[in-house]
């Protein structure tokens, strides 16, 4: 009985905020972070990296002297979730920009925001989906598809060893799956041979046959896509005891800081592509920034993942855009903010990346980074390699 | 509050509806729901057609595992071949929306059929297990046969037209929702009261004896998963017509939980309960994602201590209401009516 | 085929299927006495190896005592949760019981968010990272450090419940709780018991799958799958939950060795649930379990 009631009670208390639809007319970004569920550890350090651009733009006078709104909701990393938080959102604070918790709720909202929504949009994820102008001009991603990504360490590898032996190793979800059709074709292209693709669940305790597989083929490089840690790291080790040679490389996801602890002394075996500059590179003005505000305003923190450093990349852009789409006619709409996306070019962002130009929605660049078993950290091993 | 309530003969004594009181209310209730697209917004509509959506599949589930007492962990799995099937029926096919949702429901419920053989063979646990292994089978199959399913690429749905009337918006979609919940809600209230139904409530209370008096088994449980099935494909169909877009991560064993957790928190072997489960879980979450807004916006470093809390809040919920409510919401709407039925001489 | 990759896919698939057997212990142990499938098994897992990783990390204590630290944490967890939890729900319907585990399993995975971060974290090293190499196979540490804990851990219940007196009174309690009451056994000690026993395969398991993989806070994931191997080996049978571990483990190496080409990776996962279908055609309460025989 008073269950019932207190439940009556609080559903009338929150359509209150609900029925006002509020027409705010400074810039407002909303986004959807996996603040809970796999991604957590991304989510987290995005949205701290979110809030961390808006303060410090808003202390530098916002946008034109408007102040940036900024507001976020936990998608759970479950898609009914992430769509229900992003209506929501938008519904209570009709945003221009928004951000979305994965690849799966971009997939599924992409069609309403071209239609209905017409707001500037990334998300956590790399897909090419995110990444056609012809198709969506909303959707955009501050970063290389996995596609590029994919290509990037096949560039590299066939500079390195022409010809050689290509796995691909990768996960049975979306994310895994995503760049290995266009993998395949960039193989080909490079005079590269694949000559094997193991498949694992994300948490795969036992990856024997997989490695022997690899082992049997005499693959010289394994490319991982769709894993975080493990079992990248089970497979890394397992292939030692198995006498598996190969050399081990992955993408954007699992080039951060955890792998490289997972690893141990195994650390120098791992090779990795991404896209930013990392927390631990001081001499990078914007990683210098980035620490020193860190510092200031979360002491206890002593590391920012590149998960921080995609979402901080993403908001620089967001607060660029709207920067720019304020002088044009007819002010900060999402159809202005999708011409001043085009519009970037060469912009500067203090080393975080190399200067930024905005290409098919998507910025196509790249730097190999190797594990370093002693330091604990990434050493680039390559300059940034562009993807044409 | 009904005095003289007595019945003359046995069609009376089954009227669903069965006190003009009843009546009007219910009446009442139906003009609210026509209202209710026209004063709430995109993010209420977009709820409310999702609640219609858990209403349709909490009922198959309930009828499976409610009223016959089999136990289903693959719920999900049916939820997603019935959305799979429409999906590319309209787009593979051209079939029009309005005769996709029946064929989804009807491969569904093959797809039951097939499934509920084990439960021939086995009870209980052992049941839950073949149902938890056929869910991930056909998780399997969604994203490994691209040919149909385009893997985990998805399937993108066009929107519901009837001739040049698209349905796009959630209030659009809603009206369809609305129909087929009616449809759903009102079959099943039958079916309980019917031959079938009493045959259902037999095994689920003792299936041995059930079948001494005559009732064949092995028809009546396949029948049950049969009709279980075609209400999940339904809501799967419907579901993702309203998402226009179908992947496989859609269908992950947490739906099957969901569900069960409406079931079993609404009420096992009622109808309404399900109505109140669909409600309780599709809302609750929603109402602790704002309340956990409105606590972010005054404290907002507190971020990573208060979101996780609402997985603790939502799980003890659950825990409480089964360990001090067992049978459910139902159980408890039920003891309100009656409490209102004798008062004030409730004593 | 090559005979010596089919002998070492074999005994990496034997030394996984001890790791499965080990989890399925935890289940099957509570589910003898309360006839209760406990679904919170993976977020048990999951705290073990946290409560273990911050005995290691943060006390700073030689590896035996954090193990103790945990089995005694496990014991703890046990026997504050069935009075609290599943008491309450004596007589109610399975399945309603199953959706309290559920619950149960959400409460827990909010409150290890809380306490710890959602990060991934590796395990410090606590045993030699050198495999075993037999003559005709390798075998990688943790996957052997996993089956020696499984093979012990088995063992230890067997002996418990063949000769203990805890034991016995658990059996009997399995087999017809009245009569147990009436012979003095205290019921609800033997719950709680049971629970604690589980607990404690469960966060052996988590120790053993946190060297392997590195933990984090969603890495019960693996627990479903484990059901395969208890309706292969019987829900109440714990000779039952090591061997049906082992058959899984090969089994499932098997399906990525010759099947997983066919179909394009994926094969290794899913084979459980098919040997779950087949098993419930043919055998229905698994190798070891108990046979219930209606007749009508």
């Amino acid at each position: 009985m008073k269950k019932l009631g207190l439940f009556i009670l609080s559903f009338i208390l929150c359509l209150g905020p609900f029925s006002i639809a509020m027409a705010q007319k400074s810039p407002t970004i909303c986004a959807v972070h996996p603040f809970t569920g796999r991604f957590a550890f991304a989510g987290i350090e995005g949205s701290a990296a979110m809030q961390d651009v808006v303060d410090m733009a808003n202390e530098g006078g916002g946008v034109n002297g408007k102040k940036i709104q900024y507001y976020w909701a936990d998608g759970e990393y479950k898609d009914d979730v992430g769509i229900a938080a992003f209506k929501r959102l938008y519904a209570q604070y009709n945003p221009q920009i928004m951000f979305g918790q994965s690849t799966g709720m971009t997939k599924a909202l992409g069609p309403e925001i071209k239609s209905r929504y017409k707001v500037l949009y990334s998300a956590y994820t790399m897909t090419s989906e995110a990444a056609n102008p012809k198709e969506n001009p909303y959707l955009f991603i501050a970063a290389p598809t996995y596609t590029e990504q994919f290509g990037v360490l096949l560039k590299y590898i066939a500079k390195e060893k022409p010809g050689a032996n290509i796995a691909f190793f990768y996960s049975d979800t979306e994310f895994g799956r995503e760049p290995i059709v266009a993998g395949r074709e960039i193989c080909k292209k490079m005079g590269l041979n694949l000559v094997a693709e193991e498949v694992s669940q994300v948490g795969g305790v036992d990856i024997t046959t997989q490695v022997l597989d690899m082992k049997g083929k005499k693959v010289d490089y394994c490319i991982f896509q769709g894993f975080v840690s493990n079992p990248i790291a089970a497979v890394i080790k397992q292939s030692k005891d198995y006498g598996l040679n190969a050399k081990f490389m992955g993408t954007f996801w699992s080039t951060e800081l955890q792998l490289l602890r997972e690893l141990g002394p195994l650390a120098d075996e791992y090779t990795g592509v991404t896209a930013y500059s990392f927390y631990f590179q001081e001499d990078v003005p914007m990683v210098k920034k980035i620490r020193e505000w860190t510092q200031k305003k979360y002491p206890k923190v002593e590391y920012r993942s590149q998960s921080y450093m995609e979402n901080y990349m993403t908001t620089l852009l967001f607060v660029e855009c709207f920067k720019r789409a304020d002088k044009m006619a007819g002010g900060i709409t999402g159809d202005n903010l999708t011409k001043a996306l085009q519009s970037i070019k060469n912009f500067d962002v203090g080393g975080l990346m190399p200067p930024v130009s905005i290409k098919s929605n998507s910025i196509p660049v790249g730097r190999v980074y190797r594990g370093n078993s002693k330091t604990v950290r990434f050493d680039p091993i390559s300059d940034w390699i562009r993807m044409e | 509050m009904r005095c003289g309530d007595y019945k003359e003969n046995y069609i009376k004594d089954e009227e669903i509806f069965q006190s003009r009181f009843v009546k009007f209310w219910l009446a009442l209730f139906f003009i609210f729901l026509i209202v209710f697209p026209f004063i709430a917004n995109a993010y209420m509509l977009y709820i409310a057609n999702m609640i219609g959506f858990a209403v349709i599949g909490a009922i198959g589930l309930n009828l499976l595992t409610g009223f016959t007492g089999q136990i289903s962990l693959g719920h999900a799995a049916f939820i997603g071949v019935g959305a799979y099937t429409s999906a590319i029926l309209i787009t593979k096919y051209g079939v029009s929306f309005w005769l996709s949702i029946p064929l989804a429901g009807l491969v569904s419920a093959l797809a039951g059929l097939v499934i509920g053989i084990p439960s021939l063979r086995v009870k209980g646990l052992y049941l839950c297990i073949a149902t938890l292994a056929a869910q991930f089978i056909f998780g399997f199959v969604f994203v490994h046969w691209e040919s149909m399913t385009k893997g985990i690429t998805g399937i993108h749905i066009p929107p519901p037209r009837i001739g040049s009337l698209q349905f796009v918006t959630e209030k659009d979609f809603y009206w369809i929702t609305i129909v087929f919940v009616v449809l759903g809600v009102g079959y099943a209230r039958n079916l309980v009261r019917s031959k079938m139904g009493r045959a259902f409530v037999a095994i689920r209370d003792r299936d041995l004896a059930a079948e001494i008096m005559g009732i064949n088994l092995f028809r009546y449980k396949l029948t049950a998963f049969a009709i279980s099935s075609f209400y999940a494909g339904v809501s799967g169909a419907l579901w993702v017509s309203f998402l226009k877009v179908v992947i496989p991560e859609h269908f992950p064993f947490m739906l099957c939980i969901q569900y069960l957790a409406m079931v079993i928190v609404g009420g096992l072997g009622s109808v309404i309960g399900s109505i109140f489960g669909a409600v309780f879980m599709t809302l609750v979450p929603e109402l602790l994602n704002v309340l956990s807004d409105m606590v972010k916006s005054y404290a907002p470093g507190m971020g990573k201590l208060i979101i996780p809390f609402k997985q603790v809040v939502f799980g003890f919920l659950i825990v409480s209401f089964l360990i001090f409510e067992p049978r459910g919401l139902a159980e408890i709407w039920n003891r309100i009516k009656k409490f209102f039925t004798l008062w004030p001489f409730s004593y | 085929m090559d005979i010596s990759i089919l002998i070492q896919v074999i005994v990496a698939g034997l030394a996984t299927g001890g790791i499965y057997g080990l989890i399925a212990l935890g289940f099957v142990l509570i589910y003898k006495a309360t006839s209760v499938l406990n679904l919170a098994m993976g977020e048990f897992m999951t705290l073990g190896a946290f409560i273990c990783f911050t005995a290691l990390t943060m006390i700073h204590v030689p590896f035996w005592i954090a193990f103790a630290i945990t089995i005694v944490f496990a014991i703890v967890l046990g026997i504050v949760i069935e009075p609290l939890i599943l008491r309450p729900m004596i007589g109610e319907p399975i399945i309603s019981v199953i959706m309290v585990t559920i619950g149960l399993g959400a409460i827990l995975r909010g409150l290890m968010y809380m306490i710890w971060d959602p990060t991934y974290r590796a395990f410090p090293q606590i045993f030699s990272p050198k495999p075993l190499k037999l003559g005709f196979a390798v075998v990688p540490s943790g996957l052997l450090w996993g089956f020696i804990f499984a093979v012990i851990t088995t063992i230890v219940f067997i002996l418990i419940f063949k000769f203990s007196r805890t034991g016995v009174a658990m059996r009997a309690t399995a087999n017809d709780q009245q009569a147990a009451l009436s012979m003095g056994v205290s019921v609800k000690r033997v719950f709680a018991l049971s629970w604690s026993f589980g607990a404690i395969a469960a966060v052996i398991g988590g120790i053993v799958i946190g060297n392997i993989s590195g933990i984090n806070i969603y890495m019960g994931d693996i627990g479903l799958a484990v059901l395969s191997v208890i309706i292969l080996g019987g829900l109440d049978s714990i000779e039952g939950a090591i061997l049906g571990g082992f058959i899984v483990g090969i089994l499932q190496n098997l399906a990525g060795l010759y099947i997983d080409p066919l179909v394009g990776g994926g094969a290794k996962d899913v084979a459980p649930f098919f040997i779950v279908l087949i098993i419930l055609m043919i055998r229905p309460y698994g190798l070891f379990g108990k046979v219930i025989i209606e007749r009508v």
